[in-house]
């Protein structure tokens, strides 16, 4: 796989306000899914990213921890600007649509206990789970055929969902177990 | 420590262990908001996860803004805030510097699939309790299945679903 991420883009250097207004948009129109947006102005109006670099950057995102589009943010902003630029692209995605979400959520949230309301956040809430569930699952199709990339999906959720440790335990304890079962398909392959 | 202070560390320690994104430390929050401390109850915390799909805005960062509004008020919202996005975006920026060097070295892809299918099975867990928080009926989960077939199968948009969602949940009280 080619990583070109951290090399300087070939067109004119890319603003600071820029960075802020896109990333400002990336997180406004983010409803239900950010990522969609993110590669749409990232990729497709901006050209700050071919295709290709865009869902590396991505797969490097969805394994680090974090809300996805944040990491994607400080990551181009760093890679565009170096530090400014990840402090730019930040404060755009954060700053403005934190206020109107927290503003507008504050009063739903005041509202809640109201009869409509409440049965409608029920079925919202619902749907929110669903989406989550539909995301894993898209997401583990590439592995599939492994096997042991099964095991271990179903021995974390079954470890987080069922048996109801703590998250930090599963994580120290089924990573180191499946990078290794990782290495051992390699070695086999080979 | 007093309230807000053991949210926010909590919070700042599940930012740096939130492999797959945050919905993968939804059941550990809810253990320590809900059950370990009591500062929410189960409806109140289902109720900050499904106003954050109806506005927009960055929706897992809102939530926990929301729960520490409900813990000690806005102080404690922004300061959720930044607890949530801050460490992981600490770690983003300095994994990226160092990545890109080790692009092409066999352990990176080995150490990628062996984490893939992990943070993989914890989203799907995230989900999964959220599924069953609160009061959850049959209705409610039969909602959440149909949500989950409508997204892989057909290519509508989350927003039509949660807006369905929403709708059978007024007419229906699931």
């Amino acid at each position: 796989m080619a990583y070109v991420l951290n090399e300087a883009p070939a067109g004119p250097r890319v603003t600071l306000p820029a960075l802020f207004t896109t990333f400002l948009k990336v997180s406004l129109f983010g409803f239900g899914g950010p990522i969609v947006w993110a590669r749409r102005f990232i990729v497709e109006q901006q050209h700050w990213l071919t295709d290709q670099e865009f869902a590396d950057l991505l797969s490097l995102c969805q394994f680090l921890p974090g809300p996805n589009v944040a990491s994607i943010t400080v990551c181009l902003g760093s890679k565009l600007r170096g530090p400014a630029g990840a402090a730019a692209g930040l404060a755009g995605f954060i700053v403005i649509p934190w206020s109107i979400g927290f503003g507008l959520g504050a009063l739903l949230l005041h509202f809640a206990g109201v009869g409509g309301l409440r049965n409608t956040l029920h079925g919202v809430s619902a749907v929110g789970a669903g989406l989550i569930i539909a995301t894993g699952l898209r997401l583990l199709t590439p592995h599939r055929t492994r096997p042991m990339a099964l095991l271990f999906a179903a021995l974390a959720f079954v470890g987080l969902a069922i048996a109801k440790l703590p998250l930090l335990l599963v994580v120290t304890a089924l990573a180191p177990l499946s990078i290794a079962a990782a290495l051992t398909e390699r070695a086999i392959l080979r | 420590m007093n309230l807000p202070a053991a949210l926010i560390a909590h919070l700042a320690l599940l930012s740096l262990i939130s492999f797959g994104g945050f919905p993968s430390v939804l059941p550990d929050l809810r253990d320590f908001v809900v059950g370990t401390n009591g500062w929410l109850t189960d409806r109140d915390f289902a109720n900050c996860f499904a106003i954050v799909q109806a506005i927009p805005g960055p929706n897992m960062i809102l939530m926990t803004s929301f729960i520490g509004w409900q813990v000690g008020g806005l102080p404690t919202a922004i300061a959720s805030a930044l607890a949530t996005f801050g460490p992981s975006c600490a770690v983003a920026y300095t994994a990226f510097r160092f990545w890109d060097r080790f692009r092409d070295t066999a352990w990176q892809s080995i150490v990628r699939r062996g984490l893939a299918p992990v943070t993989i099975g914890l989203v799907i867990a995230g989900g999964y309790v959220m599924a069953r928080v609160g009061d959850a009926g049959w209705a409610s989960l039969a909602v959440t299945l149909a949500a989950i077939a409508l997204m892989l199968g057909t290519r509508i948009s989350p927003l039509w679903l949660v807006a369905a969602g929403g709708a059978l949940g007024a007419l229906g009280g699931l």
